[in-house]
């Protein structure tokens, strides 16, 4: 620090610093701006010489014409002054040329004009020459972008999510989040991704940045120290970025919910050691489904409705195949959680890979697997189970034709790599299929729009099948078979006032309150799907189930069950007319009125 | 000895110098005050703001934010000048040039305070 001036500066910015809670968080979005300012003032720095050269060349100019003698009309020695010089000068330079005036030229003034025009003309073209290079500058055009990104992000002023990665799973949560009427910023390293966003059609202003998320500073420019950022997701194909961002979210941002994606068990730990994130395997949640398909139809029926959205149509039951046999081609990272997870259902599994040396697992047949011996040598016609888990799209679709002509019986699972095989694979009609990317997106979704329906699809696969069956039927003996909406309710004093004392005294049953307001014999158009108490929580409760004034409630039913519900909580004479059956007025003239005659 | 701060040191002097050899004299005479002088401080202080730009400093800040002040007045100082010598009717009375010359003191302060600003950043410069 080199004067005093500068010292008292930064103690004054550095006093009001301490007060703040997140203080690294601002450092790191300080040190990206101070990167763009500079970039901005080594601009200015290069338009010193060209400026420079033109004030100097009209000082000269200018001043010659005012120096050199002249003539008026009539012969009579005249000076001119500076403001005709400067006028002359100004439309020389720039050459538009108007004449001479006020009076014609002597030959003197003609010859230090003719010097005049060549000098200035030069100095305009450098001039102007050097801003436009200067515009066109890469640098200056990121510095720009930069600047730019940073006010929008500063100006948002509703909670925000900050994601890091751009590909095809961003892509599609981006797109969910936004009909949701969810903001978030974006940062990805690829240029072609941001330029398509930019064309993708949002709501909202997405705000996007070309930076490595890698980088604290981007990061804190993109907003991770912005006190409306809720949450950071980091989707990145480069896992190690992934990782990066965790840590830079745990470190500058203590509590903020963090979603990382990542296929290696060992990148999961390293990112659990910051914090608490949310790690979302693909591969680890694709086997879940397929041993919840397999163990439980109804359970899986349920999950993937509700997982589905709004509007959804219930998708119909699997028929899962009997106990047996299982044939998995490919033994990478998704072939080893598939084998892991169908042999702890205690099936036979048979992994085929030619990469793999066979000492690792006694089982594994190391051949390729599109070879139609290596098929047969798998026992593939006695097995029941086929899973085609390459990450080639090409592979996957010969090994289920190949296995399907060998055993048309077969239950078969396959993984589609690249969205542009999406046709294909729905042609081929497998009986589960793996879009890596989608379930990211599906995982990530369903935890930040409705983080009880996470919680919900979590723990329900534990209640068994007959349990989900019966969910099932009463969701759609209620609503139908197209998936109604889903909403969370709180019944806190702020949005259920009219229950405070209801719950307080602890009489208020579930099926009490899920009344229409019209007819209380007739049950609105919902189901609760789950009630969470403060860390318990409960799974579908039924009629009898008694609530309490903490609870927070994730309903599934019609949108006009929604707005009846909603009455209910607010309006004292409704819900007393819903619980007790009272007609009680529900103006306050009545209300007096009503009490002083009764 | 490092030519930049020779170069951006003289044209801040010679800015004051010019400006304040102009401002001197009866402030209502014509006569007292070269219109050449006025020129050439108009020029040098152009020349001196453009080369504070790009300073990332405080103090360089504060430098530009004088240097602007002083073009401002100055540039003030000879668009009344001009006009009192093309436009108006009387020409340069001498409540025209009080004005001018009262215009050019204003720039004269901003500019005084541009050379403190240089004192003070050479006083506190170590050599290292």
């Amino acid at each position: 620090m080199a004067n005093p001036l500068l010292a008292i500066w930064f103690q004054l910015i550095g006093r009001n610093d301490d007060r703040e809670v997140s203080r690294p968080g601002r450092y790191a979005a300080a040190a990206s701006a101070a990167q763009a300012s500079a970039t901005v003032f080594l601009v200015m720095r290069r338009m010193r010489a060209p400026l420079i050269v033109l004030i100097v060349i009209f000082a000269i100019t200018v001043l010659g014409l005012t120096l050199i003698p002249g003539q008026d009309e009539q012969g009579r020695p005249w000076n001119m002054g500076f403001f005709d010089a400067f006028y002359i000068m100004s439309y020389t330079a720039s050459t538009i040329g108007f004449g001479e005036i006020p009076y014609p030229f002597t030959y003197n003034q003609r010859m230090w004009l003719t010097i005049s025009i060549y000098v200035t003309v030069v100095g305009w073209a450098y001039a102007i020459g050097s801003l436009l290079a200067l515009v066109q500058d890469r640098a200056f055009r990121q510095a720009l972008a930069l600047q730019h990104f940073r006010r929008k992000v500063a100006r948002l002023r509703e909670p925000f999510l900050l994601l890091a990665g751009y590909g095809r799973t961003g892509d599609l949560l981006g797109h969910w989040l936004d009909a949701l009427g969810r903001r978030f910023v974006v940062l990805d390293s690829d240029e072609d991704q941001i330029n398509r966003l930019e064309l993708g059609s949002y709501y909202a202003d997405v705000p996007a940045l070309v930076a490595d998320a890698r980088d604290p500073g981007c990061l804190g420019v993109a907003g991770l120290a912005h006190p409306s950022c809720e949450a950071v997701v980091a989707l990145t194909d480069d896992e190690e970025t992934n990782l990066a961002v965790v840590m830079a979210a745990a470190l500058l941002r203590p509590g903020l919910p963090v979603i990382a994606h990542t296929t290696s068990r060992v990148l999961a730990a390293r990112m659990r050691a910051f914090g608490h994130p949310t790690v979302v395997n693909p591969f680890d949640c694709f086997s879940e489904h397929l041993r919840i398909s397999l163990k439980a139809p109804a359970a899986y029926q349920l999950m993937t409705w509700l997982e589905s959205g709004p509007g959804a149509e219930l998708p119909p039951r699997g028929e899962p195949p009997m106990e047996g046999a299982w044939v998995v081609c490919g033994y990478g990272r998704l072939g080893r959680e598939v084998t892991a997870e169908l042999r702890a259902g205690g099936s036979r599994v048979t992994p085929i890979d030619p990469r793999v040396s066979a000492d690792e697992d006694a089982a594994v047949v190391v051949a390729d697997g599109s070879d139609p011996s290596v098929l047969a040598r798998a026992d593939l016609v006695h097995a029941v189970g086929f899973v085609a888990g390459t990450d080639s799209d090409t592979t996957n679709l010969s090994l289920v034709a190949a296995a399907r002509r060998a055993n048309p019986a077969l239950f078969v699972a396959a993984r589609q790599n690249r969205s542009a095989s999406a046709s294909l694979f729905a042609a081929m009609n497998v009986d589960v299929l793996l879009v890596p990317a989608d379930v990211i997106a599906r995982e990530v979704y369903a935890q930040l729009s409705t983080p009880l329906l996470w919680r919900f699809l979590r723990e329900m696969p534990q209640m068994g099948d007959a349990w989900a069956a019966a969910l099932l039927d009463r969701l759609t003996g209620l609503c139908g078979t197209n998936l109604p909406t889903m909403w969370k309710v709180r019944l806190s004093p702020k949005e259920a006032p009219a229950l405070r004392d209801r719950l307080a005294s602890g009489q208020l049953r579930l099926a009490d309150l899920l009344r229409s307001p019209h007819d209380r014999d007739e049950p609105l158009q919902a189901v609760a799907l789950i009630v969470q108490r403060g860390e318990e929580c409960f799974l579908a409760p039924d009629g009898d189930f008694v609530l309490s004034g903490e609870d927070e409630v994730l309903f599934a039913g019609w949108y006009a069950a929604r707005r009846w519900l909603d009455t209910t909580l607010v309006v004292d004479a409704v819900r007393e007319y819903v619980l007790t059956g009272r007609r009680v007025p529900e103006s306050w003239i009545w209300r007096k009125l009503t009490r002083t005659s009764a | 000895m490092n030519l930049e701060k020779v170069v951006f040191g003289f044209f801040v002097v010679l800015a004051a110098t010019l400006n304040f050899g102009f401002f001197i004299g009866d402030i209502a005479d014509p006569a007292l005050h070269n219109r050449y002088e006025l020129f050439a401080a108009v020029v040098v202080n152009l020349i001196a703001t453009v080369l504070k730009f790009g300073d990332r400093t405080q103090i360089g800040a504060v430098h530009l934010a004088t240097s602007l002040v002083a073009d401002l007045q100055l540039i003030a100082a000879a668009l009344v000048f001009g006009y009192a010598v093309y436009v108006s009717a009387e020409g340069l009375t001498p409540a025209a040039t009080a004005s001018v010359v009262s215009l050019s003191g204003g720039a004269l302060v901003a500019n005084i305070v541009s050379v403190v600003l240089l004192v003070i950043e050479t006083v506190s410069f170590h050599r290292r």
